[in-house]
């Protein structure tokens, strides 16, 4: 199986000065991760973990203090690595201006994808996010779930083959986790490869091939979501808990 | 709905509170400020006594624009701009200017400034003159100046000299007498009896109306106005250079009048007080003599009644 | 260049489908027809007053239509976290910098054109004439200078922390370079050491915005437009300057986190 993703001995240092006083934090230490072509990966951990922290890297956003991260081989400091590649941040906002369509043209546009074929893929990916009867309105008139689908669309609109989704159902209703899951269960079919970071580990336990477990900037577990489970507890939510240490409170 | 109509009761009555208390504040508001409260003027109201300077500035911006633009700033030689052009070719405003009008920017003093002297006005003309072009059949364009001299006038309504330019410019290139009349009757509401004001609109009826009687009229009360105004002032304000000039004005005038109108009598007589007065005495006494000559032969020639 | 084109069109459907330029064109109209009704000494063919108020007001308002909406630009994406999902598309910084710009440049060249043909109407209602290669040329002039305008905005924008502070600083800046800048070397020589010094270097190294500026004197008062050869040398000047802020501006976004 070829490997879509890699990041070898990622190593994330954030340094801030104050008062003459320089305190660094680091945000990733020696993180080793490999996604394989055509599985979903769940990359789970408590709040602070170093998640987005992460796919900061892989997007480029932010520069490694020490190691590499790979996109299809190539180093994720060359813009030519995010070609093949949809992004879903956790926050959805997108030019309050513009309309769906518009804005998904553009980002045709940036993937330098022919009108005709743009276009045909507009119709595809609005008529996929159940947007068609919405195409032409202004998105400040869209609803939290309506930008949470243009964002989708838009992760979309490029026919990748490796999707990094960040909270992918963070704000939706349970109708609307459910078209989640099943866009994301079709584009697994499709031969896809789906990165997604989430809070939801229901969801994560349902639809991930393999999971990986960070806190502290450090992997604490890797593996198939059955074999983690069968390691740690019951079911994922105990495993993570026991994974990450987690020391709940006594109350007197 | 009990809510909405006592709140909209409230509203009325605070509305009512309002008014009222205004109008019972008013005259102790008025009582405050004094003239500046008063006025019927736009701009006197706005701005106070700081419209003098603005009327200063937009006199300097007609002159800015005799000049299409080539004028010095602060940071050039002003010498010969001291006093603006636009007065200076009156002659009714003595001139302190002084230097070189052509080039007070003086050779460029690195290339910068070489370099952007191409993208401004760079050469000294005069609107009346044929401006940037040098054509003569353009000097009407000296209209482009009346904007400003009127916004001078109504910022500082007391400054004679934004009346005076204003009314020679529009009399004689412009050739619009009635408007030149009603420039300085306007300044005259502002500033009664200036004999300044008065010299000038008695040349109005005089060299653009043809009407000599008014003429006369108007010049002897400049110079009652004027003898009104010096009355009990030392000498040496009475013999200062700007007062002096305007009696020479106002009486050289009044004596042409009489001698264009064949009064050589009356005429001799104000030529003798214009000699007094004048730098030049000795060619106002040579027209004396010419006009002495020119009544004794009319006296000759006329044949006495029985 | 498809991707900086595709910027620029994000850019050009933002600003003109806010309000700002028609609001400042249809107040320069305003005040221009006020201008225009007053009577001064019953003469109608009085027309360059009315000329330099336009000009003015069309210079204040492509100052302030260009810089508030470049000052807002990157810093409203970065607010409105529409940067991250543009960032994560195969386009570089430096695609974005320069696709910032093209399109704040080319409203800003639209909204002259609207300035300028309104301002040429103007004047021919007056005057009869309508000299379009004088017009032309200082439209373009203060299209060129705009763009130094906006490069120097977005540079600001990368510098400093609000749209506000970074609108303010470039208004003063340029304003004092738009009045005083061809005089900095005089001024210079009534500061003492190192302050000289200082003010002669910034007489050099400021870009000098009030040639174009100083065009309007030409268009008012009705000179010969014909230095070619300068203008033609103030283009090149001025798109020196605009790639110098330009490059400034990307080497400081590529350091940059965006997170």
């Amino acid at each position: 199986m070829s490997v879509i993703l890699k990041a070898e001995k990622l190593r994330v240092e954030f340094t801030t000065r104050q008062f003459r006083k320089t305190t660094t934090k680091v945000a990733l230490n020696g993180l080793d991760l490999e996604v394989n072509a055509g599985e979903i990966f769940g990359f789970l951990g408590p709040n602070g973990a170093g998640k987005t922290t992460t796919i900061n890297v892989l997007l480029g956003f932010i520069q490694p203090t020490g190691g590499a991260a790979y996109l299809f081989g190539i180093n994720v400091r060359q813009p030519i690595a995010r070609q093949r590649i949809g992004y879903l941040p956790e926050m959805t906002y997108y030019y309050k201006f513009l309309t769906a369509e518009e804005i998904l043209r553009f980002y045709a546009k940036i993937f330098k994808i022919p009108n005709a074929e743009a276009e045909r893929r507009i119709d595809d990916v609005l008529k996929l996010v159940e947007l068609e009867h919405a195409r032409k309105r202004l998105i400040k008139t869209y609803s939290k779930g309506m930008q949470q689908r243009v964002g989708l669309a838009q992760a979309l609109i490029n026919n990748p083959d490796l999707l990094i989704l960040d909270e992918p159902t963070s704000g939706l209703d349970p109708v609307g986790r459910m078209k989640v899951r099943a866009i994301i269960q079709r584009l697994k079919n499709e031969g896809k490869t789906v990165f997604f970071a989430s809070h939801e580990l229901g969801e994560v336990e349902t639809v991930c091939d393999r999971v990986a477990i960070i806190n502290n900037g450090e992997l604490k577990a890797l593996g198939p979501v059955s074999e983690i489970v069968s390691q740690h507890g019951a079911n994922l939510e105990k495993a993570f808990l026991d994974i990450i240490e987690f020391q709940p409170e006594t109350v007197a | 709905m009990n809510s909405s109509r006592t709140f909209s009761l409230l509203l009325i009555a605070l509305l009512i509170f309002c008014f009222g208390l205004a109008a019972h504040l008013q005259p102790q508001f008025q009582a405050w400020e004094n003239v500046r409260e008063q006025s019927d003027d736009f701009f006197q109201l706005l701005l106070g006594d700081s419209s003098r300077v603005f009327a200063n500035s937009a006199f300097v911006e007609a002159d800015v624009y005799y000049h299409s633009g080539y004028y010095p700033t602060i940071f050039d030689s002003t010498k010969a701009f001291e006093t603006p052009h636009i007065a200076e070719d009156t002659g009714a405003v003595a001139s302190h200017n002084e230097g070189d009008e052509t080039g007070f920017m003086g050779p460029p003093r690195d290339w910068i400034d070489a370099f952007g002297r191409h993208f401004i006005p760079n050469r000294h003309t005069h609107l009346d003159e044929g401006g940037p072009t040098d054509d003569l059949s353009t000097s009407g364009e000296v209209r482009e100046i009346l904007p400003w001299l009127k916004l001078s006038a109504e910022l500082d309504p007391e400054d004679v000299r934004t009346y005076i330019v204003t009314a020679f410019w529009l009399r004689s290139r412009l050739h619009q007498p009635r408007e030149a009349e009603q420039v300085l009757r306007g300044g005259l509401r502002y500033n009664p009896g200036n004999p300044q004001l008065l010299y000038e609109l008695g040349r109005v009826y005089f060299e653009n109306y043809q009407n000599p009687a008014q003429a006369r009229n108007i010049w002897n009360a400049a110079l009652r106005s004027w003898a009104k105004e010096m009355a009990g002032q030392p000498d040496s304000v009475k013999n200062d250079f700007d007062n002096r000039f305007l009696v020479e004005q106002i009486k050289t005038h009044l004596a042409t009048l009489e001698e264009q109108q064949g009064n050589l009598d009356v005429a001799i007589l104000i030529w003798q007080q214009v000699k007094a007065v004048s730098p030049e005495p000795a060619s106002i006494q040579k027209h004396i003599e010419e006009l002495q000559k020119k009544e004794a032969t009319q006296l000759q020639v006329t044949p006495e009644l029985p | 260049m498809k991707i900086i084109c595709a910027l620029a069109g994000v850019v050009i459907k933002e600003l003109y489908r806010r309000k700002d330029f028609y609001v400042l064109f249809i107040i320069t109209i305003l005040i221009c027809a006020v201008m225009g009704s007053i009577n001064v000494f019953n003469d109608k063919q009085v027309i360059r007053y009315i000329k330099d108020i336009a000009l003015l007001l069309i210079w204040i308002s492509s100052l302030v239509i260009s810089i508030t909406a470049t000052a807002r630009q990157i810093p409203a994406e970065k607010e409105n976290r529409t940067l991250l999902p543009l960032l994560a598309k195969p386009l570089t910084r430096t695609q974005l910098i320069f696709g910032k710009f093209l399109g704040c440049w080319v409203v800003c060249g639209l909204m002259l054109a609207c300035f300028y043909i309104f301002f040429g109407v103007l004047a021919a209602t007056r005057e009869h004439q309508w000299p379009l290669l004088n017009y032309f040329v200082a439209a373009f002039l203060h299209w060129m200078a705009l763009g130094v305008v906006i490069a120097l905005t977005l540079l600001g924008s990368l510098v400093f922390a609000a749209p506000s502070s970074n609108s303010t600083i470039c208004f003063v800046l340029v304003t004092a370079i738009l009045t005083i800048g061809r005089y900095l070397d005089q001024l210079a020589l009534s500061f003492h050491e190192p302050a000289r010094s200082i003010v002669y270097s910034l007489y050099f190294a400021i870009p000098h915005l009030e040639w174009a500026f100083g065009l309007r004197n030409l268009i008012i008062h009705d000179w010969p437009v014909d230095a070619w050869a300068f203008y033609g040398l103030d283009i090149l000047y001025s798109l020196a300057y605009i790639g110098i802020f330009l490059l400034a501006a990307c080497l400081i976004f590529r350091r940059k986190a965006v997170n």
